[in-house]
This record gives C-alpha cells, sequence and structure tokens, in this order.
C-alpha cells in the first residue's frame, strides 16, 4: 500500500474529445472576443476617439457682466457686486448621504434642511449641472463650506456676481430682479446658451430687457476629468461680450416725491394699497410709477427663502403684484373724460348744449341717482364734468349708446395693455353690446349703458391706461404707448437705442374737442369740486372719481376707491389749459380708501408739494378720516 | 479512506523526491508565458499609477504594490513547484477546512463596498480568500474525483463533486460576491467535464441551473446587480448611472484604435472616466493604450498558456494532474472571457479579475499556486522510470 504510487501507472483511459472540446471551446471565445474588438477598435475607433475626446473636453460658458440700469439723470439704480455661491452637483452627492449633508450644509448656511432637498430635486438640469443652494453666503461661512469637502461631498463654493439694488423697495416694481432660472424657461431658452443653474430677469425691466442686459456669454473648451473638475483651459473660443445698460425715463427724485405722497395718504387714511403714477404726455415717458405695498427685490436678488417667498405671496394686499400695470379697478368719474369725448365728437352736444340735471334719471322702474341728491339743474360741459354730475353723463351715455361709449373707450386705449415695458400687463375691459353678448349672452341694458358712462359699470381700467388716456387729452390727442427705457447703451458706450416717442395712435378727435374737455378738466378744479387745489400756485385740471366695488356693508353702503387724474400747462403757474402743452400728468389711487373726502385727491396735492417745492401746506387731513361716507365723486 | 493511497510514507521522503523530481519535464514554455502576461499586468499597474507630480514608485502606488505581490507570487510559484503535490492529496480533507473556514471568516470580518464582505485587511494589505478559494477547490475537486476514476459517470460522482462545492459557492454568494460564484460553479462543471462525467447527467444540471435563473432573478440577486445586467442590455438606458462604465469603457477600447494611444496617453483612464481601471477594467485601459496588437498579443499569450495548461493536464498520468489542469484552464478561460466580455460590452459588468493583469494581490498568488501545482505534477510523472 505505501509504496503504491512508486508502481508505473497504466495508461489512463482519458477522453480526447473532452480536450478537443476545451479547446475549441477557448477558440471559439478568443474568436468572438477578437472579432469584437476589431469591430470597436478597428472599424468604428475613430469614432470612439473622437468620443474619448468629447469625453475629456466640455465647452464652458463664461458669464458676461450683467448690464447696469440708471435713471434718466445717470444715478445708478442696480450694481453688480461679487458673492459667495454654494452649489451641489446632484452626482456627486451620494444618494444615501443626501439627509446628512443637507442637514450638515444647512446649519452652516441658517438653512432648512428640507429647503436644500426641494431646490435639488427642483432643478432644472442633468445630475452633472451644479445646484444653487446658496446665494450672497458670508465670506467666513463660504470658507467652512470649501473647506469641508469632505464631509459635503458634491458641495461647491463659487463666486458669482448678484445684483444689487440700492433704492430696494422704491423701484422693485420698475427694476424687477434676477433670480435662478426655472425648467421649463431653460428648456426654451437653452439654444440660447442659458445654463442649468443660470440666473434670469425675472420681473420688471430685468424681465423686459433680459436679451439686452444679458451680453453675449462666451465660450471656452475646458479639458475636463470624469468628474468634473476643469483640468485646464484649453482655448477661449468666444469672448463674453457684457449686457448693454438702460437708461430708464425714471427719474429716481420724482419717484422718490411720489412715493413720499402715496405713503403719506396711505398711512394718514389708514389705507393699504396705492398707486401713484408721472408721466410726461410730450412724449409717453414714464417718470415715476409707484405701487404701494412694494417689496425689497434684494431679498430675490440673494435668493430669497422659502418662507420670505411664501410671506410675500400670502400677504392680501399682493406686494409682488404692480397694481399700476397688473391689475384694473373700475375707474369710476376719471372714465367720463370717455363720455364726454365721444359726445362732442360725434356732435351729439356742444360744450355749451345745457342738459338738465336732476336727482335722479327714471329707467323704467329704476331710479337711477346722482351723487348729488338735489341735481345741479341745467348744466353745460364745465358744469357737468366740473361738478361730476352723474345724470349728466347718464344722459351723455345715453345718448351715445354701449357700442359709441365703448369705441370711445377704446380710442382712449381702455381694454388694451398700452404696451409698457412691465411683464404681466392687465388689459382692462371695456363693456360694448359684443362684449356682453360674448361674455354673458345678452347684450347691454340701458342702465348698464348710464353706469358705464360713468366708469361704474362693467369697465375696468389699470391705472396707466387711465393716465395715459388723459396725457393723450393733455397733449392734443396722441395717445402713446408708456416707456421706462430711453436708452440702451452697448458694453462700449455706444447708443443702442435712443428713445422715440412710440405713438400708438393720434385720437380721432378734434383740437376743439380736446381743448372743450382740457377746459372742463379745468373746472374741476376751478368749481372747487376738488375743494382747495385750486389755491395752489400751481395751476391743474384734472378729474377725480370714486369708484364703489365689493359688496353692500350692514347700512347697505358700498367700499369704494379714489382716483385723480390730473396735468398742468408747460408752464405749471399760468392756467392756460387751452395749449396742448403739458408736460406732466400724474395719476393717483387709493385703494379702497373709504374716506371722507377723495383721499386721491389729497395724495395728488402732497405729490405735488413735494414736486414744485410748494412751502405752504394745502392738505385737508380732515378729508382723510376713515368712516365710509359717500362723497362726491 | 482512498486518500491514503497517494500519500508519501515519511516527511523526508518529500525533501528527496523534490530534489529527485524530474526538472526536464519542466514545462518552461508555461512559465514563459505566465510570466510574459504577469509583466503585462505590472506594466498595466505602471500606467495606471502614473499620476502628474508623483513617483510611481511612492509607496502605497498601485504599482509598488503590484511589484510587491508579484515578487510574493514568484516565490510562492518555485515553493509549490518544489513541494511534491501528492501532499496536497493527503491534505485534501483539511485544506477543504481551513478554505471554508476563511470564507467564513471573511463573511465575519470581511470589508467590502456597500455593506458587503469580500476582502480580509493583513496588516497593511487586503486579500480577498474567495481568490484562493477557487485554487483550494481544484485541489479538493481534483483529489475527490481523481479517487473516483472509473465511476466518474456515475451521479453520485457528479452530486458528491456537487455538495463539495456547494458549501464554498454560497459562502462567496454571501458576501455576496456574484462573479466568482459564477466563477467557481464554471470550475466545477468543466473539471466534471474534463474528468468524463455523464454528459447526460450534465446536461440535465445545466437545464436545471437555467430554470433556476427566473428564482434567482428574483430571490438571489441585489438590486444592484439586476442593474447592471439591465444596463448590459440597454446602456444607454441609464448612460450617467449603471449605464456609465458600460459606455466609458467602450469608449476607451474603441478609442484605442490598432495601435493604441501608447501608455499612459489613456485619456479615458487620465481622465478617471474609467471606474475601478486598475481592477476590473483594466483591460480597457491596456486596449486603449497598447490598441488592437497589444490586446491580440495578450490574447494569444493567454490561449498559449491555456494550450500549455491542457497539454500538461493530458501529459498526467495521475488523474488529480488532469482535473486539476482542468480546472485552472477553465478558471483562466472563464475569467478571460467574462472579463474582456464585460469591459468590450458583451458581457454585464460582474467584479471577475483578468488573470495576472488585474492588479489584485490574491489572484496573482492564486494562480502562482496554480500554475506551481501543474509544474509540480509536470515533474513527478516520470518518478518511476528514474
Amino acid at each position: 500500500m505505501n509504496d503504491a504510487y512508486l508502481v508505473p501507472r497504466p495508461e489512463r483511459d482519458r477522453r480526447p474529445i473532452r480536450f478537443v472540446a476545451f479547446g475549441l471551446a477557448a477558440i471559439l471565445v478568443f474568436g468572438l472576443l477578437t472579432s469584437r474588438l476589431a469591430y470597436l477598435q478597428l472599424s468604428n475607433g475613430p469614432e470612439y476617439a473622437a468620443q474619448a475626446e468629447a469625453n475629456r473636453t466640455a465647452d464652458v460658458a463664461v458669464p458676461a457682466p450683467r448690464g447696469l440700469i440708471y435713471d434718466r439723470a445717470g444715478r445708478p439704480l442696480v450694481t453688480n457686486i461679487a458673492t459667495f455661491a454654494v452649489r451641489i452637483t446632484p452626482a456627486d452627492l451620494p444618494f444615501s448621504r443626501r439627509e446628512d449633508v443637507s442637514r450638515r450644509l444647512g446649519g452652516l448656511l441658517g438653512m432648512e434642511a428640507s429647503d436644500i432637498i426641494t431646490t435639488l430635486d427642483g432643478a432644472p438640469g442633468s445630475r452633472f449641472d451644479p445646484v444653487r443652494i446658496a446665494q450672497d453666503v458670508p465670506e467666513d461661512v463660504a470658507r467652512v463650506v470649501a473647506e469641508s469637502s469632505n464631509e459635503l461631498p458634491g458641495v461647491k463654493v463659487a463666486v458669482e456676481t448678484r445684483r444689487e439694488y440700492p433704492d430696494g423697495p422704491l423701484l422693485a416694481h420698475i427694476l424687477g430682479y434676477t433670480g435662478p432660472i426655472d425648467g421649463a424657461t431653460l428648456g426654451r431658452l437653452a439654444d440660447r446658451g442659458y445654463l442649468a443653474d443660470d440666473m434670469i430677469g425675472k420681473a420688471g425691466v430685468e424681465a423686459t430687457f433680459e436679451s439686452a442686459l444679458r451680453g453675449t456669454y462666451g465660450l471656452e473648451l475646458v479639458e475636463r476629468d470624469a468628474t468634473g473638475r476643469d483640468v485646464q483651459v484649453l482655448q477661449t473660443t468666444q469672448d463674453s461680450v457684457p449686457g448693454a445698460s438702460l437708461t430708464l425715463t425714471i427719474d429716481r427724485t420724482v419717484q422718490k416725491e411720489a412715493t413720499a405722497a402715496l405713503k403719506w395718504g396711505m398711512k394718514a387714511a389708514g389705507l393699504k394699497r396705492g398707486v401713484f403714477i408721472v408721466m410726461n404726455p410730450q412724449t409717453g415717458e414714464v417718470l415715476a410709477l409707484v405701487s404701494l405695498p412694494s417689496y425689497d427685490n434684494n431679498l430675490f436678488a440673494k435668493g430669497i427663502s422659502n418662507k420670505d417667498f411664501q410671506a410675500l405671496l400670502a400677504n392680501k394686499n399682493k406686494p409682488l403684484t404692480n397694481h399700476a400695470v397688473q391689475a384694473h379697478y373700475p375707474p369710476g368719474s376719471t372714465y367720463k373724460l370717455v363720455a364726454g369725448t365721444g359726445a362732442l365728437q360725434d356732435r351729439k352736444i356742444t360744450a355749451e348744449t345745457k342738459i338738465r340735471t336732476k336727482p335722479y334719471l327714471l329707467l323704467g322702474s329704476t331710479r337711477f341717482y346722482d351723487w348729488n341728491r338735489r341735481g345741479f339743474g341745467a348744466c353745460n360741459l364745465n358744469c357737468g364734468f366740473g361738478h361730476s354730475s352723474d345724470t349728466y353723463f347718464f344722459q351723455l351715455a345715453g345718448m351715445l349708446g354701449a357700442d359709441r361709449l365703448a369705441y370711445w373707450g377704446k380710442i382712449y386705449g381702455f381694454g388694451k395693455p398700452t404696451g409698457i415695458d412691465l411683464p404681466g400687463e392687465a388689459a382692462g375691459i371695456v363693456p360694448s353690446n359684443q362684449w356682453k353678448i360674448n361674455a354673458l349672452g345678452q347684450p347691454m341694458f340701458a342702465g348698464e349703458v348710464y353706469q358705464s358712462g360713468i366708469g361704474q359699470g362693467y369697465d375696468v381700467v389699470t391705472p396707466i391706461q387711465l393716465v395715459n388716456a388723459f396725457a393723450a387729452l393733455a397733449n392734443g390727442g396722441k395717445l402713446y404707448r408708456p416707456q421706462l427705457v430711453r436708452e440702451i447703451v452697448g458694453p462700449d458706450g455706444t447708443v443702442v437705442q435712443s428713445f422715440k416717442p412710440d405713438l400708438i395712435r393720434k385720437l380721432p378727435v378734434s383740437a376743439r374737442t380736446l381743448r372743450s374737455m382740457r377746459l372742463a378738466a379745468r373746472s374741476t378744479v376751478v368749481l372747487r369740486h376738488t375743494y382747495n387745489l385750486v389755491d395752489m400756485p400751481v395751476k391743474v385740471a384734472g378729474k377725480s372719481g370714486t369708484a364703489e366695488f365689493g359688496k353692500r356693508d350692514s347700512k347697505g353702503r358700498l367700499p369704494f376707491h379714489s382716483w385723480f387724474v390730473g396735468f398742468v400747462p408747460k408752464n405749471p403757474y399760468k392756467a392756460d389749459f387751452a395749449k396742448a402743452n403739458s408736460e406732466l400728468v400724474f395719476l393717483a389711487f387709493a385703494y379702497d380708501s373709504r374716506t371722507k373726502g377723495n383721499a386721491a385727491t389729497e395724495i395728488a396735492k402732497a405729490f405735488l408739494q413735494n414736486h414744485f417745492h410748494i412751502k405752504k401746506d394745502y392738505l385737508n387731513r380732515d378729508l382723510l378720516r376713515r368712516g365710509n361716507f359717500y362723497q362726491s365723486n | 479512506m482512498r486518500v491514503m493511497r497517494a500519500e508519501p510514507g515519511r516527511f523526508a521522503d518529500v525533501t528527496s523526491r523534490s530534489v529527485g523530481a524530474a526538472w526536464r519535464s519542466y514545462d518552461l514554455q508555461l512559465t514563459t508565458y505566465a510570466a510574459l502576461l504577469g509583466a503585462i499586468g505590472l506594466v498595466m499597474a505602471y500606467t495606471n499609477s502614473v499620476e502628474a507630480g508623483q513617483s510611481v514608485l511612492a509607496g502605497g502606488t498601485v504599482f509598488t504594490r503590484a511589484l510587491m505581490w508579484s515578487a510574493l507570487a514568484m516565490v510562492v510559484f518555485v515553493a509549490v513547484t518544489v513541494f511534491d503535490y501528492h501532499w496536497f492529496k493527503t491534505l485534501a480533507w483539511p485544506i477543504y477546512g481551513i478554505n471554508v473556514a476563511l470564507l467564513l471568516l471573511t463573511l465575519a470580518i470581511g470589508d467590502g463596498v456597500g455593506g458587503s464582505a469580500r476582502w480580509v485587511e493583513i496588516g497593511p494589505f487586503t486579500f480577498q480568500f474567495s481568490e484562493l478559494a477557487k485554487i483550494l477547490m481544484m485541489i479538493v475537486l481534483a483529489t475527490y474525483l481523481g479517487n473516483r476514476e472509473g465511476r466518474l459517470d456515475s451521479l453520485p460522482s457528479i452530486l458528491g463533486a456537487c455538495l463539495l462545492m456547494a458549501p464554498p459557492l454560497l459562502l462567496v454568494m454571501m458576501q455576496p460576491d456574484l462573479g466568482t460564484s459564477l466563477v467557481l460553479a464554471s470550475i466545477l462543471a468543466g473539471m466534471l467535464f474534463m474528468s468524463g462525467a455523464s454528459l447526460r447527467w450534465l446536461l440535465a444540471m445545466a437545464a436545471g441551473v437555467l430554470a433556476a435563473i427566473p428564482l434567482a432573478w428574483t430571490y438571489v440577486l441585489r438590486d444592484y446587480q439586476k442593474d447592471r445586467i439591465l444596463s448590459f442590455l440597454n446602456p444607454a438606458a441609464d448612460a450617467q448611472g449603471s449605464g456609465w462604465q458600460v459606455i466609458q469603457s467602450q469608449i476607451a477600447v474603441g478609442s484605442g484604435g490598432p495601435f493604441g494611444t501608447g501608455l499612459t496617453n489613456g485619456t479615458q483612464s487620465r481622465g478617471e472616466f474609467l471606474p475601478v481601471q486598475e481592477s476590473d477594467f483594466v483591460f480597457a485601459v491596456l486596449a486603449q493604450e497598447l490598441g488592437f496588437i497589444g490586446a491580440l498579443v495578450v490574447f494569444v499569450l493567454f490561449a498559449a498558456l491555456l494550450w500549455r495548461i491542457l497539454a500538461c493536464a493530458w501529459r498526467s498520468r495521475d488523474p488529480f494532474g488532469t482535473l486539476f489542469g482542468a480546472g485552472l484552464a477553465t478558471m483562466v478561460l472563464i475569467q478571460v472571457f467574462v472579463n474582456v466580455g464585460m469591459v468590450i460590452g458583451i458581457l454585464p459588468v460582474t467584479g471577475i479579475p483578468l488573470p495576472f493583469i488585474t492588479h489584485g494581490g490574491a489572484s496573482l498568488v492564486s494562480l502562482a499556486i496554480g500554475l506551481g501545482i501543474v509544474q509540480s505534477v509536470n515533474i513527478r510523472q516520470h518518478r518511476a522510470e528514474w
């Protein structure tokens, strides 16, 4: 047994066929591998080589400095400042560590971890596009984040510029703000060089003049490794071109005067919303455009927190809405401009035609009361417009009829956006028979035509439409598009686009008719319908309005807005309203005023005192007492 | 016990016999091909270690570790060659026990990526005992089947071999290391086939395995393993995720063209587009940097090596030698096929090393043991004539 292995073994019964089979299998395997290798390397080699090259290099956009914005006097309204931003590249952040990293990073940045996760999930780009988590990170925090890269995989600190708006709420509704691009917009603009983590103008002129302000991003060919780290810049394919600058028509000083006046009136009367607009009627340039409440656009420029944003959205006075442009309201008696102009031009009346004004008009069994329950007797245009007699204008509206009234409304630019350089402009409504058939299935009733004549029917207007209509009256019949930008100046200082008045239409109204209407507007002031406005050294013509809206209270009274639209002659101290040379038209709007007097008129007076440096105080604080008094129209 | 038949009489015999072994039967070609493949492995370790501003000889680089493991492998190879392989037959059962114990140890204290337990740290080194398990199981199976010569086409022989393989295979699968368990199963199949086991039973078993695939998909495979298979079937579906490796490695291979980009010039590896480029995807780097010609040289060397192993197996008068050679050849062939197939995109991604070339100490040392045993068998065939 022990020596068994020493004995030569007999030839074993081997299976040659199995060896051959194994050999064949090996040949098959190597044949298969070789042919696949030949396919990849010999047939498709160049193609794969190109892919490997594409892998290695990437075209990287070089952001261009965004253009600046100045007011008409050249005062800077926005600056670009360099800040630290924290970004996460989702592909570099293991899913299992998201919670942990978000919590840690949130702690450093003072953010909610859930906000970080939400931002990551909502990011528009691919997993390899960095997502901006926080902007405007203080330098010391940025340093800590940058140094904690081991605990914070995928988190990077980048230097980027952001917008700073020194005046904040003063100009927020005009300038708007920039913010991170959203997925839908990126999808639309990706082929125009927008990046997944790009900033884009989101409101105001930042949005409407985005393409001018943005400039042209440059392009660099960069060598990269698989983790997306830039190894080196191989070449600059295209130099970036800084964005063009805007010079606005806005005068920051006038904007401040208007804001101060509106704030004063709103505070005195306890109001929640208000609008003040100042324009040059000769050109359509907007000098001031105030919508209160406003918001601080720097919050958005810095990257607004979800909490702050929700608070702004939840505020029922809608600070994010530009009430001058994006909202429409019943115009009240200011709309008598339309019926007056129409009746004169359609030769239903002349300025001297006397119409008997009554306490009320009877239509069937319905009484349509004048605001003055005694009436004003026989009235010509100056009397009817000046006292704002409702029964006078009921009768003018009746003479014109629904469609003719609507026609003149549209002629003045109502019912259609004015085309001002701001996003989201509302259109308003001018009710005609066709409009009512479309909206409610039947034509206008006679009573509705009456109501429409005094701006209390279905009519709604935006403040910018209303002030623009009066601008056309003040300049002798030219309806201009309101404009906010005087000049676009290229980065090299050349003027790319200079200001040109943009005529919407020449009103089909005779100079005589317009002159009569201007004089009627002056009589509003002269007849002391607007109390002591006539006593001011500055000569004003205009129209006040009280527009009821909403639901009646327990005593059957409706809440109401106050309007005042006015203009002053070229020489503001000489009451020459026969000429159409006014260079200043303004509008005051007090939302839900319910004051004893017309709050808007007081606000307008406050503005005139600020603007013309009038030392004497003409303000009637008594008229601003709240109380839902149904006062004059 | 049947094993005892082949046991050397006294310990002193071992030395005398090894000294007296027939060195003219030593297969120099086999050693040459293996050495050349090992050298290519070192070259790849070198090219993978080149990084700007760092010496490839600095401690801890892939290259220095590869040098060290190569030296160790050479020592192991010589030692095993000199060692009389009959002792392996004698010690087959203890070896089997040690093998299972090492795999249990790996499961208990091993580390790995993402909660797996694949390697054990020994001092500064890590060692993957599942690599060693392949060689140890070849010894055990060659001994077992060799002792049953003449009865190999019976079902009990086949079932016995399967039962022997089952515990280590399951232990490896639990790590979880699907690739290595696949290799273990292939080794079993290859050895049974070469032993002359009944084709009927083998086919029946193969059918059974195929039938079990749906069950395995549902109950055994982890999600990442399913991902790999799915992304192999359609890499573009998740090009940035699990399809990434498949696509990137094909780009690497394809961009090599006929002559390659030259050593250390592979952009795919320099830019770290290839994950695990020094281990499982090393062939992609090789194909990019050395091109079709370089890859072909590697294939030729592998084919030559297989030829020599099979020749040695054929020559062996001891069924142990034949069976062990069959197991080793099967292992090399299946690993080359699965690894290269994965790199060039005809097989799903599995963590199977390319013999000699994939950097990894356990794989290299295990190969050294296997080749050493083949040579040990070679030089001890003609002892009787001596």
